[in-house]
């Protein structure tokens, strides 16, 4: 193994300095002269036809307008769509002419002040004539009432290898479950806001605290049809997203607004107003055979999952291909088959949500694996290390290969550390009138970005400034978790320079050169760490070109050593700093580079986590004593951000387990849309959350890493449920496994 | 009605309306922006400020309940260009990720300190219970104020 001079190391992030000072600027800290504040008048119906009657409204103080559908250009976009070669259906709106969920944009109030917004707000009337309401799942597929169109089905998809019959005839056992995830809120503690404003040279400047500044770009000149030369979004501080953030939403509305007034428009929601009105995670309802030989052996595998879409098409092909291809990728099935169906409601759009498609999958196929475990009487862990993929096999559905996979590694690590024979053997003797104790264990199966599915590559400029700094533009957005901060480490390993000279750009449409994807799908570290990688190569090849073209010094007598160039048997020594005035002195050239790149692997990442859970029969209130997460990282850049991840991903997954669930009553209304209501977990409730790193050093990838931040949000779930039946003897797959929904399971077994 | 206050050690006189939550008087009447609304209802503990040595949620107070008061609010924490023990403690911990909830958490220790400077790991966690994070799952935040409990003198 390569030693690293500074990647592996702990690292103190360079921007905690001003957010622990509280100076850091974010969009609602911001003004601009002259600027509007705009609140949209979201739909308390989920599908209905309206008349807005804002007579009242206009007349408060302060309100410059009420926009509604008719003031907006007719433009029909979907938000996922974060390149020109993707065509999904396009079937949103800046401004809608019919409601078609609680939350859906219908007007939008602009005024000098916050107050006045809220004053308009409350004095604008709604009339709704009510239609019919599909308010889940069920009643979706049935096609009685339609959201749009002739059918509700909005996209499907059959994937699958091997031969089903063959398995099924030798299989000593089908275990089948059915089991739900619910739809949830991402969360960010930063409301969804964003702002925008025409420049001094007429061009429109829409300010994103997202994910996808290119597509901001894009859809806001489709929809305005303004050139892309004449829009420029900037990434600005972001307080969280969770791919939350990910479809651009405020941003078309903020651009759109400014531009139709010509004056800066900051577009801001509250927490209500984020919850309904933006993006929801996809809930869905999932059914999972899996035959089984009584030796342990899986033989195939069935798995028919319905995603709630929501109203619009938003992400139903993301969603369903998202949550297909990480079950192709964790287990040896010699057969599978999946059939995936994604409906539209009349609930809040699905979107991108941390780990897409994988806290979904693994909840209900890593509840099975235990179930078939116990079906054929074998230790959990022990059928699954039977069964987890090896290094280095292909992806049967013909995904990238899965790499240098670790998974079995992270496995019997984990049962090692968390004394699993003997819990899973022994805990339940604890057993007593009013507590149940259980273990669980869950595996789960990640990306690293798009290769092999779309297109991924990123450009990058390198500078080294005669001051002897780096910088590095790349268009990365940073949600919170340190990405700038590991990717300044990864480019002081790439040039030889300390960590505190580079600095790295945050997205600009105009500045930062143009990259795939977006901070989306677990790519950024490991693409644009190979990005940078490539980069100081090339411009250490430059540096020492340099110094052999007007020194004349042979390239092989050079070595750098923390950002200087030494001699070869000589006491001679260049700072970067001077090599950069060389160049440009002597070579009429400034010292940087620009390039492209591609990775060309995607290997798997592997979390497996292990819990152990205290559960009230009584109350039923889960606690969650210990969790253990071992993960196939690669190689970690900064360990401090790796934990930080992890225990952060812990906590939104053992939400989803355990509380978190947006509630619709048959009319589609939400009935928890605040944080009074709707239960995360806070301090009290996070278990104390021990970490192993596994880090397998995949080959193909720049330095060995490999993605944790979506990865460490999906085994913790099911590890937890499966302790929970474990402890309890249930068969429990319906997620949040709420303290009503184990009482009452507990009343069924009697 | 004239309020006058002390925020942040100084003297603050303003002619607003009593009814303005205390969150709106901080950061548009007096541009202290690092106290952050997230929930608006008291439940996020992002706008958490220290008002006569309490912690409360900015957001459900109205600025005229503060006639007289003192208040103290991240803009605050820093003493003669140093940091608050907290502040250096959450920084080297990584307890800080994007940022938003943490003048927050800071304030909500820092209220539990200027009682009881050396709390049990189970104070920490009752003080801060009011706060969300979404980002960290709270093992570093509790880890650097456990650490700066250690150190206070």
């Amino acid at each position: 193994m390569k030693q690293f001079k500074y990647i592996g190391k702990r690292f103190q992030r360079e921007d905690s300095l001003e957010r622990a000072e509280g100076k850091t600027k974010f969009l609602a800290d911001c003004k601009r002269l002259n600027m509007l504040y705009g609140k949209l008048i979201l739909s308390e119906h989920a599908h209905a036809d309206f008349q807005l009657d804002t007579e009242e409204a206009l007349k408060v103080p302060g309100v410059y307008k009420i926009l509604t559908y008719e003031d907006i250009p007719h433009v029909a976009y979907n938000s996922m769509e974060w390149f020109t070669g993707i065509q999904a259906q396009r079937d949103e709106y800046i401004l809608n002419e019919r409601a078609r969920f609680v939350g859906d944009r219908i007007g939008l109030i602009l005024a000098e002040s916050k107050e006045a917004c809220e004053k308009a707000w409350c004095k604008v009337k709604v009339q709704y004539q009510d239609l019919p309401v599909v308010a889940d799942l069920q009643t979706a597929q049935e096609d009685r009432i339609l959201v749009r169109g002739k059918t509700n089905l909005a996209y499907e998809k059959n994937i699958g290898y091997g031969d089903l019959a063959n398995a099924e005839a030798e299989a000593d056992f089908i275990v089948e479950d059915r089991g739900s995830t619910p739809r949830t809120h991402h969360l960010a503690i930063e409301p969804h806001i964003a702002m925008a404003e025409v420049d001094d040279f007429g061009n429109l400047v829409v300010y994103s605290p997202g994910q996808v500044v290119f597509a901001a770009q894009m859809q806001l000149s489709r929809i305005l049809h303004l050139s892309y030369a004449r829009i420029r979004v900037i990434k600005c501080n972001m307080g969280g997203s969770f791919g939350g953030k990910q479809q651009p939403l405020l941003e078309l509305t903020a651009g759109v607004a400014a531009w139709l007034t010509q004056r800066p428009v900051q577009i801001y929601m509250n927490r209500r107003e984020s919850m309904i009105g933006t993006f929801t995670r996809n809930g869905t309802e999932a059914r999972v055979a899996t035959a089984v030989r009584k030796d342990g052996k899986i033989l195939e595998r069935k798995v028919d999952t319905c995603f709630d879409g929501g109203a619009y098409d938003t992400n139903n092909t993301s969603i369903v291909n998202a949550y297909a291809k990480k079950l192709f990728r964790l287990y040896r099935i010699p057969a599978q088959e999946f059939h995936g169906r994604a409906y539209y409601t009349d609930k809040t759009p699905g979107g991108a949500c941390r780990a897409y498609g994988g806290p979904q999958n693994h909840a209900i196929t890593e509840v099975n694996i235990d179930h078939a475990a116990r079906v054929i009487g074998m230790d959990p862990c022990e059928f699954r290390l039977k069964n987890l993929v090896e290094p280095y096999d292909a992806d049967p559905v013909g995904g990238p290969n899965l790499g240098k996979a670790a998974v079995k590694e992270c496995l019997r690590k984990g049962m090692e550390a968390f004394h699993w024979k003997e819990k899973y053997a022994h805990i339940r003797e604890q057993n007593n009138d009013r507590y149940a104790y259980g273990v669980g264990v869950a595996c789960a199966d990640h990306g690293n970005g798009y290769f092999g599915a779309f297109p991924e590559f990123t450009n990058v400029e390198m500078i080294l400034h005669p001051d002897g700094t780096a910088l590095v533009k790349i268009a990365v957005h940073e949600q919170g978790c340190g990405t700038l901060d590991s990717l300044r480490l990864t480019a002081a390993e790439a040039l030889d320079l300390a960590p505190e000279k580079i600095t790295i750009t945050e997205a600009d449409t105009l500045l930062t050169p143009y990259d795939s994807a977006g901070t989306q799908a677990s790519r950024v570290t490991f693409v644009s760490s190979g990005a940078i990688l490539q980069a100081g190569n090339q411009l250490r090849e430059k540096i020492f070109q340099t110094l052999h073209e007007v020194e004349k010094i042979e390239p092989d007598l050079l070595y750098t050593d923390n950002g200087t160039v030494k001699v070869k048997g000589s006491d001679k020594t260049y700072t970067y700093g001077e090599i950069a005035t060389l160049r440009e002195k002597k070579m009429f050239d400034p010292l940087s580079v620009y390039i492209h790149y591609e990775p060309h692997s995607n290997p798997a990442a592997y979390a497996v986590s292990f819990a152990q859970v205290k559960v009230d029969k009584k109350t039923g209130l889960v606690e969650v004593q210990k969790l253990l997460a071992v993960h196939d990282i690669g190689q970690a850049v900064n360990p401090t951000l790796v934990e930080g991840q992890i225990q952060g991903g812990a906590q939104f997954i053992l939400g989803m387990a355990l509380s978190e669930e947006l509630v619709y009553d048959s009319k589609g209304n939400v009935k928890n849309s605040s944080l009074s209501k709707y239960h995360t977990l806070n301090v009290q409730d996070m278990p104390p959350v021990d970490i192993i790193l596994v880090e397998s050093h995949d080959e193909s990838s720049p330095f060995g890493v490999k993605s944790v931040g979506e990865m460490s949000a999906v085994a913790p779930g099911p590890a937890v449920v499966n302790a929970i039946n474990h402890a309890l003897g249930t068969e429990l797959t319906d997620y949040p496994l709420t303290p009503e929904r184990i009482i009452e399971a507990l009343e069924q077994k009697g | 009605m004239k309020i006058r206050a002390v925020v942040n050690g100084a003297a603050v006189e303003k002619e607003i309306d009593g009814s303005k939550r205390l969150i709106d008087f901080l950061r548009e009447d007096l541009g202290l922006t690092g106290t952050k609304e997230g929930c608006s209802e008291g439940e996020c503990g992002a706008c958490t400020v220290i008002l006569n040595g309490e912690a409360v949620p900015s957001c459900l107070v109205l600025a005229g309940q503060i006639q007289g008061g003192e208040i103290l609010t991240i803009e605050g924490l820093e003493k003669n260009g140093e940091l608050d023990l907290l502040q250096k403690k959450f920084i080297s911990h990584g307890a800080i990720q994007c940022g938003f909830c943490t003048p927050g958490f800071l304030m909500s220790a820092k209220a539990l300190f200027m009682k009881n400077p050396h709390p049990s790991s189970e104070e920490i966690r009752r003080a801060i219970e009011g706060n969300i994070c979404r980002c960290t799952g709270y093992i570093k935040i509790v880890e650097a104020i456990e650490d700066a409990a250690k150190e206070m003198e």
